[in-house]
């Protein structure tokens, strides 16, 4: 597991008061403010949110050792019930494996005592949980209102163009998967896209090559 | 109903008008049950916890902006219901109507067709026809194992199969995996309900035909089937069951409601183990010494030979005996002057007990009236199979009566020594073979009878199939013997012939028919009363 490069953290959300309604786009893209976006996507304001997605991911990962068997009994001695501790424990296996396999959601059952169908249940309840495995980079392309209308069906359809794959596909390299996203809560600066932990906002369909440039790099 | 007696302990409201007192903290639902008004649901299960989920039990309730579930909402004081106002009645149509969305309407080919909720609740108070125009989903067919196929398009997610497996089975293998629109019921992947000895319930409890059973899968229509109210002879519970028959075969088994023993529930061996009472293979006549003969001159003869026997009387039962049957063989042979009974009965080793409802076990005796035999003071012999133990009958030269038990263990020589032996039984088996008079009876399926379960419940059962050719209860057999033997009035019914056997028997005290009703009544001084 590598340490993404870390990011200053610089809350680009405040757009100011625009005081009318007759905006240019830039205006409305925030540009003014908040000046280009860090070209290596930003830190989300919500970083607690499981699941946390990491580029690296290893299907085989044991549930759980190390650090993440800290994280575990933690999470474990925060409730009484074990079922309440089912979300977490979902999300760490889904950031150490990248999606949670039957294999996966059995393990967490027997390891909460609690039984597997009770998991399945919880773990196809959500959709941020991956029930197939998903490439390095999951990217969630958010078609929500205010995204839709600053184009994002463009968006997404240029992310499925230029990594060839269909919707919810791997790409052949195995680098990237696409999909549609509701309200990604970025709302002040469409589009907003999520590659796995961290939000890249105001993409535009021509920006798009080059992120998925810098992300295969980053990969390699 | 008003009374100055009236306890704070129960509230007064309006259901429709009707003014209903029920206990503090009794649902809408219950409280419209107790004065006989069904509120149609589905979710709610008396059994199981009410998540009020399906949307179909909301009613209006005067004051209220908005309509309640009637299954969660409990009754307050002075609370105004209406179930058939404009509202609640617009609340249901609408209701039903999104219910139809999806569901395919294949009631030709359901078998929960005729008696399936979804069906009854559209009669009554669907729209004449849906407006949807949108392709349904379609799901198709999961085998979930054991005795249980799911059609997953005809499922509302009532989810009463879910609480079931969870809370009354704890033996979660089921989920609603996906949402919304997607929901679906399902088990972990292929792990299926395989092995899980109370499944079946759930095929029960399904309010409409998702849940279906593969045995009896496109057996019979509902409304084809005749229903009598019966027990359970798989094991000495006694779980009270309904007798599901068509053309004089038994097509199903179903549990009925008993909160004394079984509540809503029975497993699946109890379920599954009915075959044998259609076998074919039965003693019609009564035959004397392998010639066919009418009642009267059997009977008569036999009574003639009877008198004159000069040898021991031995006789041997099985735990199928009813107590009438097993009463009437203990006094005929304490007037024939005979040694004790001896009975057998296959045993299996520890209880397979229903978490949710411990009452309810498939217990370790495998037939169900081993309590009557023991309170009638019967000998137990043979092993866990119910064989063996029966040497010295083998070889008895004197009179030898056996009652019900076929004997198939014997060999072809059992009772070919015996100076009588008289064969009471429905099967012709080797060793009847040997007897002098073989007089054919019914099966607890075809006759009027109880039995004791292992708490010591004397419970009722009724005739639900035709007896074959002229067989008969083994109550009437013994109770004319025993009466033209002794010279006193012979039974002319179940009832009369319990009255005859409770006489001599404390444990049955003063118990009649009538207080048995179709629950069962407790014997007096049963100790050892197993699950409570």
């Amino acid at each position: 597991m590598s340490e993404a490069r870390r990011i200053p953290f610089n809350n680009p959300g405040w757009a100011g008061n625009t005081g009318e309604f007759q905006l240019t786009e830039a205006q409305v893209r925030g540009d003014e403010y908040v000046g280009k976006r860090p070209p290596e996507g930003g830190h989300p304001s919500g970083t607690s949110t499981y699941p946390y997605m990491l580029a690296e991911k290893d299907p085989e990962a044991p549930l759980f050792e190390g650090a993440y068997q800290e994280r575990f009994e933690k999470i474990r001695s925060r409730y009484p019930d074990a079922r309440s501790a089912l979300l977490p424990s979902l999300g760490m296996a889904q950031e150490l494996r990248g999606h949670l396999s039957p294999e996966t959601m059995e393990q967490v059952a027997q390891l909460l005592g609690l039984s597997p169908a009770y998991v399945r249940g919880v773990a196809t309840f959500y959709t941020m949980y991956n029930k197939r495995p998903v490439g390095r980079f999951l990217i969630q392309v958010c078609t929500n209102i205010s995204c839709s209308l600053c184009g994002g069906d463009d968006v997404l359809q240029a992310f499925l163009n230029n990594t060839g794959t269909e919707m919810g596909e791997t790409s052949e390299d195995g680098n990237f998967t696409v999909m549609e996203a509701e309200c990604l809560a970025g709302c002040g600066f469409p589009t907003t896209v999520q590659i796995n932990s961290r939000y890249y906002e105001n993409v535009m369909p021509k920006d798009v090559p080059e992120i998925l440039e810098r992300l295969k790099a980053q990969g390699e | 109903m008003m009374t100055d007696q009236q306890s704070p302990q129960t509230v007064t409201m309006r259901i429709d008008g009707r003014e209903v007192t029920v206990p503090t903290g009794t649902t809408i639902l219950r409280a419209a049950e107790s004065v006989g008004i069904e509120i149609p649901h589905y979710c709610y299960h008396p059994g199981l916890s009410s998540p009020a989920m399906c949307r179909l039990c909301l009613v209006e309730v005067e004051g209220w902006p908005k309509p309640a579930p009637a299954c969660k909402t409990t009754v307050a004081e002075g609370q105004v219901v209406h179930i058939e106002s404009e509202m609640a009645q617009a609340q249901r149509t609408g209701v039903l109507e999104f219910y139809l969305l999806n569901h395919p309407l294949d009631c030709p080919i359901c078998d929960q067709s005729g008696e399936c909720q979804l069906q009854d609740y559209v009669f009554a108070q669907g729209r004449e026809h849906g407006r949807g125009r949108e392709p349904k989903r379609v799901l198709g067919r999961d085998d979930f194992g054991g005795d249980v196929l799911f059609n997953g398009d005809r499922c509302v997610m009532c989810t009463r199969c879910v609480r079931f497996m969870r809370e009354v089975a704890e033996d979660e293998r089921l989920c609603v995996v996906e949402r919304g629109n997607r929901a679906v019921i399902d088990t972990f992947f292929d792990e299926g309900l395989e092995g899980s000895p109370f499944a079946g319930n759930i095929v029960d409890i399904c309010p409409v035909g998702a849940l279906v059973s593969k045995d009896f899968l496109h057996k019979a229509r509902a409304w084809d089937l005749d229903r009598t109210p019966s027990v359970c002879p798989s094991c000495s519970q006694g779980c009270n069951i309904t007798l599901q028959t068509r053309d004089d075969l038994v097509q199903r088994l179903k549990p009925r409601e008993n909160m004394d023993v079984n509540g809503w529930w029975m497993c699946d061996f109890g379920r599954h183990n009915y075959e044998w009472i259609n076998r074919v293979d039965r003693v019609e006549e009564p035959l004397v010494n392998g010639e066919t003969q009418g009642w009267p001159e059997a009977l008569g003869s036999l009574l003639g030979r009877l008198k004159e026997a000069k040898g021991e009387v031995k006789a041997v039962t099985w735990a199928h005996s009813t107590n009438e049957e097993m009463g009437l063989l203990k006094a005929m042979m304490e007037e024939l002057g005979g040694s004790e009974v001896v009975y057998r009965s296959p045993r299996t080793v520890g209880e397979l007990q229903l978490p949710g409802f411990p009452l309810l076990a498939r217990r370790e005796d495998l037939a169900p009236n081993v309590r009557g035999a023991e309170i009638l003071g019967f000998t137990r012999v043979g092993d866990e199979e119910a064989e063996g133990g029966l040497d010295d009958l083998a070889t008895h030269k004197g009179v030898l009566i056996v009652v019900g038990d076929p004997l198939e263990d014997q060999n072809e020589n059992f009772g070919a020594q015996a100076e009588l032996f008289i064969y009471l039984g429905s099967y012709l088996s080797k060793v009847a073979g040997n007897a002098h008079y073989v007089l054919p009876t019914t099966t607890f399926a075809e006759q009027e009878g109880s039995y004791t379960n292992v708490q010591g419940r004397v419970q009722r059962f009724w005739p639900g199939i035709r007896s074959p050719g002229s067989a008969r209860p083994g109550w009437l057999i013994l109770g004319a013997l025993f009466a033209e033997f002794t010279e006193t009035e012979a039974p002319i019914g179940a009832d009369q012939a319990f009255v005859q056997v409770a006489k001599g028997v404390p444990e049955f005290g003063e118990i009649t028919y009538r207080d048995m009703g179709t629950r069962g009544a407790p014997a007096r001084k049963s100790a050892g009363v197993a699950g409570d």
